[in-house]
């Protein structure tokens, strides 16, 4: 055999093996089952960026799966999660979705970790027709994509966190209420988008901005940045943070003895055991901060959810990650649908959650037409070491404290 | 003025870190010609250790860099000898670049496997302190992590100047075949040398810990860095590139607070696309013999 | 010479036909898969002009493939509408021609360096653009990403455009490569690869072909750039200019066989559908990076030259063993497989 017929037979057995797997696996997709368990796919972030709050997502899944079971599962039928990897990566959770509608014929579909995963995901469902509730993409993106069947299950969109705060603010008498303040926020899809938000309307109220800037995301060190907001001496810093620049500010901030009478970081300052570890229990007390879901909250079912969750996983009520409580919400919802319409049927499930109020862990949840949540978020303070919600008053566990004392205090 | 000059004083200080981070970097490359793209990972090894040696065991981080160099040592000796040696000489420089990525992105699996994808930072007692002089700040952390940086630096510079293995390495640098022909064992100094490169990453590593936040993702944009600073210093000169990693640091704080953060990062590559159009062989480097 | 082209081109036409066949006989998903993979079995194509052929390994070919994503993003959220859904595909020469050219003094200020500091310099430019596509809010939103239009393809075919737009731009990479490899361009290319010096010593133009490389090469990385931010949907800075991507090219090159013709496809096309189905398959596995760690170890260690060439030289030398050379045998080894 020559070279060339040899490197012939080599393309042709390249393609007779995909053909083959190709043909292997079309002949094993099954049917899905249809008075069989329920079949439910998520695609989940195992590795890579979004891993640990994709751990917190799976634990919460995986918890309310295990109450639903236990209770006789949804509409008599036992619910089996498949949940698959999509590595924090858009490519794989497209795929990972396709295959779990047209492979797997999954019944139900729930959503990924993070608004970025949570956006092309979506698309993808709508065109199948499922319904599409998801627990952590709340960005504006998602609503953006204008599609009918996303279902945010948080109480607000995730810019309008730090409505509460200004809320609160703005109630304050004239002479209580700052009159400079600054916005150093993170580039990112929800930190900067909050703060500004926040900005223009603190800005339409008369408090002046003496700063702003936006900082990129790989920035380890924030200290110089600090220093030009600290040298503008304003009385209130609003933050739109994540987690590390919101422990490198603040201990920037520490560092440079400088301290706002007003601080609030739209994240990381919500962590209720990592913050104080990070920046100093005594540097937390008076710091402000927003959340959709805190153990100490009196949601509907939350006092169910944590002790099922310690009874599973251990641990104690303050460990416990929002994300957890996000995907159990999700799980609440269907079983919700299921209980008021007698089906789960993803046009019946569609059709169902554009109207009404549906009780969660997170709180009564409704939506608009696009999915985007018509509530509000919950505003937090540190409190003698403890994270309080204190706004609105109807949730709140204690009354506001202003001014922030100094740090170490 | 105030701010400006605050600014060089926390950039020349963060500046000391790269320089130890990317002294084991330029060695890599001068003694073997390796672009060693796991040093970044290395770092974050060397963080991660002294982390768990200070959250477990109680052991201060830069007391704990005399446990974890040595480990590391070994660690480099052995990667060298599996992954490296076996690469052919005339495609060593190509291949090791990708060899040593495969080796970082497995750091990278190891410890997202084991520590998963929290952000950590060393928090030892002193970590939020600083020093007050004339009215500038000057964090006591970094101040600390600036001395062990130029201890270190020293220390090398001392075993490449005036020991028998540093004039091994120094010839090898120079002219690899000569030095071979005159009785330099390349293969050993190979071995140690990358030992070396990956104890200062230990050191580095627990320096780094202690200043940033880390996870084991962390390493790109470190590595990134770290390539600019030994390119603009020359490839191979231990000189060039402590004096790349002081002026960038300070270049980039400064630009971070009188211009704007965001463009801030970009400073790294900007000045060196400027510093290669001019000279491509970088600040101290050695003239292109065939390659750069 | 005839005889070769003959040979080859019924190859070709073999799999691009098997290829174009696919998605008739299979379901959505696998057809997506395919997009996939055909995107990388292009961009290995595109890359290997320049680290195959002249040799010069190039880190930061996915800041290409970002421009052509933003540009196809810009263009049809801010100045056109994608009509029936086909219109971005009919501005991707346009794309390719303006990704070429703007690589042209890129390409410029980076092969005055070689070798390491090369690749040292072309990973900097990726994080320059990944930087940039962060910071010109106006143009890009930055970290907000840009959401493009979805078309009203229908649901049964709907990856087909998409399927065939990467197949088609396959096709035109292979053609450039096939073209450059039998050219005068070509010949420069290996020169150059082989002794630079001794090259531009010889009077070739080597500056001249080195920009043509990597224009070409920039030009269809761009191109598919744009397929691919279409398909998604939507892009941000981290994912449209991934250093993860550019090592999968690389990667899916030298498994093939860096310098050989359907060396980069063929890497592509074990890689790709195995990445996916292990991820899919294997459920939350922590393992993936170390897993794939462990793959690119193996292929640099012990495969560095690829799977075409080190299974054409061992048939080739037992074909050897067993036959005396013939004369029409050594004239019919091309300088690439």
């Amino acid at each position: 055999m020559s070279q060339r017929m040899f490197k012939a037979v080599l393309l042709l057995l390249v393609i007779a093996a995909i053909a083959t797997a190709v043909a292997a696996t079309a002949s094993a997709t099954s049917r899905g089952a249809g008075a069989g368990p329920i079949k439910i796919g998520i695609s989940l972030s195992a590795s890579g960026d979004f891993s640990d709050p994709g751990k917190a997502a799976k634990r919460g899944y995986l918890l309310w799966q295990s109450v639903v079971n236990s209770h006789g599962g949804l509409l008599g039928r036992q619910v089996q999660l498949k949940i698959v990897d999509d590595a924090s990566s858009p490519n794989q959770v497209v795929t990972n979705y396709q295959n779990l509608i047209t492979r797997d014929h999954v019944d139900l579909v729930f959503g990924p970790f993070s608004t970025l995963l949570t956006a092309p995901a979506a698309r993808i469902a709508n065109r199948y027709g499922y319904a599409f509730v998801e627990p952590s993409g709340g960005g504006p993106a998602v609503f953006q994509e204008k599609l009918p069947n996303v279902f945010f299950a948080q109480p607000a969109p995730v810019i309008n966190c730090g409505d509460p705060f200004t809320k609160f603010l703005l109630s304050l008498p004239k002479s209580q209420r700052p009159k400079t303040a600054a916005y150093p926020s993170l580039d990112d899809p929800f930190s900067s988008p909050i703060a500004d938000r926040m900005r223009s309307q603190f800005q339409a109220a008369g408090v002046k901005t003496v700063y702003k800037t936006i900082y990129p995301p790989e920035t380890t060190d924030l200290t110089p940045i600090v220093e030009k907001v600290a040298s503008n001496h304003p009385d209130m810093v609003v933050a739109g943070t994540q987690s590390e620049d919101a422990y490198a500010q603040v201990k920037a901030m520490v560092q440079l003895k400088f301290s706002p009478k007003f601080l609030f970081l739209s994240n990381g300052a919500s962590s209720p055991t990592e913050f104080p570890d990070k920046v100093g229990k005594k540097n937390t007390t008076g710091i402000f901060s927003c959340g959709d879901w805190f153990p100490n909250s009196n949601a509907p079912g939350n006092n169910q959810f944590i002790a099922a969750y310690l009874k599973k996983y251990g641990g104690n009520a303050y460990g416990i990650d929002s994300g957890s409580a996000e995907a159990y919400a999700v799980g609440q919802i269907i079983q919700a649908v299921a209980k008021k319409t007698g089906s789960i049927d993803n046009k019946t499930i569609i059709k169902t959650l554009h109207s009404g109020t549906w009780p969660t862990v997170e709180g009564n949840l409704s939506w608009d037409r696009y999915g985007s949540p018509k509530g509000s978020d919950l505003l937090v303070e540190w409190i003698g070491g403890r994270l309080v919600p204190v706004y609105p008053p109807s949730v709140a566990l204690h009354k506001p404290v202003v001014p922030k004392p100094g740090w170490g205090r | 003025m105030h701010l400006f000059v605050q600014a060089c004083i926390l950039g020349l200080l963060t500046g000391g870190v790269y320089a130890l981070m990317a002294s084991g970097l330029t060695l890599a490359f001068g003694i073997m010609r390796v672009i060693n793209v796991a040093q970044g990972a290395l770092i974050v090894l060397g963080a991660f250790l002294s982390y768990t040696l200070f959250t477990r065991f109680q052991i201060d981080p830069f007391v704990g860099v005399f446990v974890i160099a040595p480990a590391m040592f070994v660690l480099g000796v052995c990667l060298q000898l599996a992954f490296l040696r076996v690469l052919r000489e005339g495609e060593r420089e190509e291949l090791s670049l990708l060899v040593t990525w495969a080796i970082a992105l497995g750091i990278e699996g190891v410890l997202s496997y084991v520590y998963d994808t929290t952000y950590r930072s060393t928090n030892t007692g002193y970590a939020n302190r600083s020093w007050d002089v004339g009215g500038f700040l000057f964090p006591e952390v970094r101040v600390f992590a600036f001395a062990l940086s130029i201890g270190i630096i020293a220390l090398l510079y001392v075993v490449l100047a005036r020991t028998r293995f540093g004039r091994s390495v120094r010839a090898t640098v120079q002219n690899p075949v000569s030095a071979r022909l005159l009785g330099v064992d390349a293969a050993r100094v190979s071995a140690i040398g990358f030992g070396l490169s990956a104890a200062t990453a230990a050191a580095a590593g627990a320096v780094f810990g202690i200043v940033f936040s880390f996870n084991p993702g962390s390493h790109y944009d470190l590595i990134s860095r770290l390539l600019t600073i030994i390119v603009l210093g020359g490839l191979g000169s231990l000189g060039g590139a402590v004096l790349a990693a002081l002026f960038m640091g300070t270049a980039e704080a400064v630009f971070q607070v009188e211009i704007s953060p965001t463009w801030s990062p970009l400073t790294f590559f900007v000045l060196l696309i400027a510093i290669l159009l001019v000279r491509p062989q970088g600040l101290f480097g050695v003239a292109a013999r065939g390659s750069a | 010479m005839s005889r070769i082209r003959l040979a080859g081109a019924t190859r070709a036409a073999i799999v691009i036909g098997a290829l174009a066949l696919f998605p008739f006989l299979v379901g959505q998903q696998w057809v997506q898969i395919g997009v996939l993979t055909l995107m990388y079995a292009g961009l290995a194509t595109a890359w290997n002009l320049v680290g195959g052929y002249a040799g010069y390994v190039s880190l930061g070919h996915v800041a290409f493939f970002g421009v052509g994503a933003y540009a196809v993003a810009v263009a049809f959220t801010r100045w056109f509408s994608i009509g029936g859904g086909y219109r971005p595909f009919y501005v991707l020469p346009l794309i390719g021609i303006g990704v070429a050219l703007v690589s042209v003094p890129i390409g410029w200020i980076a092969f005055r360096t070689r070798a390491a500091t090369f690749a040292i310099v072309t990973l900097t430019l990726l994080f320059v653009v990944q930087q940039l596509a962060f910071n010109l809010h106006s143009l890009t939103q930055g970290s907000l990403g840009i959401l493009l239009p979805q078309p009203s393809f229908p649901n049964s075919e709907y990856e087909q455009p998409f399927y065939y737009a990467m197949l088609g731009l396959l096709v035109l990479g292979l053609l450039v490569s096939r073209w450059v490899a039998t050219s005068k361009l070509g010949l420069t290319l290996f020169a150059i690869r082989d002794d630079e010096d001794r090259a531009r010593g010889l009077g070739e133009r080597v500056t001249l072909a080195k920009l043509m490389a990597f224009a070409l090469s920039t030009g269809l990385a761009g191109m598919i750039g744009a397929v691919w931010a279409y398909h998604l949907g939507q892009i941000y800075p981290q994912f449209a200019v991934d250093p993860l991507i550019t090592i999968g090219m690389v990667l899916m090159v030298y498994l093939g066989g860096k310098g050989s013709l359907w060396g980069p496809v063929l890497g592509a096309l074990i890689l790709v559908p195995a990445q996916q189905e292990l991820a899919y398959d294997y459920g939350s596995s922590e393992l993936y990076l170390i897993a794939y760690a462990g793959v690119f170890l193996a292929v640099m260690l012990v495969m560095p030259r690829g799977i075409l060439p080190s299974l054409t030289e061992q048939w080739r030398r037992r074909s050897a063993r067993s036959r005396p050379t013939r004369p029409s045998q050594r004239a019919e080894e091309p300088a690439t497989s």
